[in-house]
């Protein structure tokens, strides 16, 4: 029974069980809180007639309840499938469908958000009440669950989560992880950022993705406690907040820190009790980088790299590496990490030579949930092909080059192209569709629209954008549709998307 | 390649010099609308309703709502007074928006 992700938790809520875990706005759980509550849960999703391994979408934000409900599900062997809480209800069918869902644990009324699939759901308190569904289990159910610990077998070679993340292929793929993969992340995250239980972190990643989910995983290994704030859309209050609640830690991705430092009272803000800021979920501009490092005098910054793929972290810079001279490197392997530069074939490359990053590790998945085609592609017999490109230095600093082609990054999250032009297709009202990205100074980059009418007379752009609306996330959503005649072809007949990228340039700049 | 329509997130609007308050909540509202939660018709919009709590703006939302305020009534909005007791509601946007003096 050891070797999973939750006896991290259960561990330290037998060291301190009466230490405050999680904060939430005017509340807070202690470990043993925490703990209870996932033993009744796993208790509860158990009874339901869920079996070991059995799939439980969860449509959560942070809360108090969803870390509950993410330790209860690994308790009970189950695996538990974390969704963006903005999904529409038709990916959400796409979700559940593709993992086999048996269950779904929600914070609304289910008809809203499963798109008719009928499924037990349990919701969670801010949801209604009560459901005409026949299978829906109200969140006040858990009360009359015995509060004992939960015992099932799980090893650590046992699923605990399929996490979705795009592909360039179109709709996002699962990558699956382990009780081992996780908990070895977890532990080398531990480690090179030598977290102690005196550690507070403010979370405010969203713990459906993975560094957010790391920072909860950390801190629930080593006794420490996570300050969960959704509001970062007021980010000046959460700054308020970790100053009132002396944290030691935070962690953002490149559009975190443009709204800190460009809009917000940070840049004059000292939190004395700050130790750590850790920055992950894509390139942030090196410039932006030498201002945070300016304002964050007797702060450690650790700016990583990783991959949904690696649990979460694959390497990561020393700050005072950072500081000196390798700033614009996404550093070092983690503990227990094997990071390489390979050609196409896998032979690895000398320093200063760009190749493929790739990844070797107890931390790398074990494939896309039943896709051996994808997994194929991304497993490799050394190692996990990440996609990016770049090369070492000397010293064994790794450095970016490029990456994945055609994929988006939006805010931290990546974003097929070929998932929104597939929305767009779908309407039955265009010919053709392209989506590019344009950089953007707070999501890195943001979706634009070149599509081309079925017919001119009768199109409607407003009734495409309504539809698009209804199909994808809003951060997929783009921000500009031009509409066209014809779109620019390359010789072999494919969609030109540089000729595209380029106008879309140029015309920003014209506006 | 010949563009034939356009729609832009950032749509230049006129200004509103002698517009009454009411005319006022109303432009707002559609602003949101518009940019915000265009095709989503289960979305509530009223004064009240909180913008980030209804999922309606995140927080890139709140600074192009910020830049909006800016550019269309010509005001200057410090990073202090990016807080919710100032853009949590269209009530709250519409009381700020007066202590600047605009729609006053």
């Amino acid at each position: 029974m050891s070797g999973t992700v939750h006896d991290l938790l259960a561990a330290s809520a037998a060291r301190h069980p009466d230490k405050t875990a999680v904060f939430q706005g005017g509340r807070s759980a202690t470990f043993a809180e925490i703990d209870s509550l996932a033993n009744r849960v796993a208790r509860l999703l158990t009874q339901a007639g869920l079996d070991r391994q059995d799939r439980v979408v969860v449509i959560m934000e942070n809360s108090i309840e969803s870390v509950g409900v993410y330790y209860g599900i690994l308790k009970a062997g189950l695996i538990s499938v974390e969704i963006h809480e903005k999904s529409t209800p038709s990916e959400v069918s796409y979700f559940i469908q593709n993992a086999g869902a048996r269950a779904c644990v929600l914070a609304e009324a289910p008809a809203s958000r499963l798109g008719g699939i009928e499924i037990p759901v349990l919701v969670s308190p801010a949801g209604p009440g009560s459901s005409r569904a026949r299978t829906f289990v109200p969140w006040s159910a858990l009360d009359a669950v015995a509060d004992e610990r939960f015992e099932a077998r799980v090893s650590s070679g046992d699923i605990a989560s399929i996490v979705y993340t795009s592909g360039s292929t179109g709709r996002p793929k699962g990558v699956v992880l382990t009780h081992g993969n996780i908990r070895s992340n977890t532990l080398a995250i531990v480690s090179y950022l030598g977290l102690q239980e005196d550690d507070r972190v403010m979370a405010i990643l969203p713990f459906h993705y993975v560094y957010g989910k790391s920072l909860l995983n950390t801190h629930m290994a080593v006794g420490a406690q996570v300050v969960i704030n959704n509001r970062f859309a007021f980010p000046n209050a959460v700054i308020r907040e970790m100053c009132e609640r002396s944290v030691t830690g935070f962690a953002g991705v490149p559009s975190t820190f443009a709204i800190l430092m460009n809009r917000s009272v940070f840049p004059k803000t000292r939190i004395p009790s700050l130790r750590y800021v850790t920055q992950a979920g894509g390139a942030m501009a090196p410039a932006l980088t030498r201002r945070l490092l300016d304002c964050l005098d007797g702060v450690d910054l650790y700016v990583m790299y990783g991959a949904t793929e690696a649990s979460a972290r694959l390497t990561y810079v020393p700050p005072d590496r950072l500081r000196r001279d390798k700033l614009g490197s996404i550093g070092i392997p983690i503990p227990g990490v094997e990071v390489t530069v390979r050609d196409d074939q896998g032979r690895e490359l000398a320093p200063l030579e760009v190749g493929n990053i790739c990844a070797q590790g107890p931390n790398i998945m074990q494939g896309y949930w039943n896709d051996p085609e994808e997994t194929s592609r991304a497993l490799k017999p050394w190692g996990l092909v990440t996609g990016d490109l770049g090369y070492r230095d000397e010293e064994g600093f790794l450095f970016l080059t490029g990456r994945k082609k055609d994929m988006l990054k939006i805010g931290g999250e990546r974003v097929s192209p070929k998932e929104i032009e597939d929305a767009i297709v779908e309407s039955g009202m265009v010919h053709e569709a392209a989506v590019v990205g344009k950089p953007d100074q707070y999501l890195f980059e943001v979706p634009l629209a070149f599509v081309v009418p079925l017919d001119e007379k009768t199109f409607d752009l407003e009734a495409l954008r309504s539809f698009v609306a209804g199909r994808l996330s809003p951060h997929k959503h783009p921000r500009h549709w031009t509409v066209a005649k014809t779109l620019p072809k390359k010789p072999s007949g494919k969609i030109d998307k540089e000729a595209l990228r380029h106008e879309a340039l140029l015309e920003m700049r014209v506006a | 390649m010949t563009a034939i329509v356009k729609s832009d997130r950032n749509i230049e609007r006129p200004t509103i010099e002698g517009v009454a308050m009411t005319d006022l909540a109303e432009k707002i509202t559609a602003y949101i609308r518009e940019n915000f939660i265009a095709g989503r018709s289960d979305a509530v919009l009223e004064p009240d309703t909180s913008l980030i709590e209804a999922g309606i703006i995140d927080s890139t939302g709140v600074l192009e709502l910020v830049e909006y305020l800016e550019s269309t009534f010509g005001i200057k909005i410090e990073d202090e007074e990016l807080v919710p007791e100032n853009l949590e509601t269209i009530s709250n946007i519409l009381r700020f928006l007066a202590s600047k003096g605009v729609g006053a």
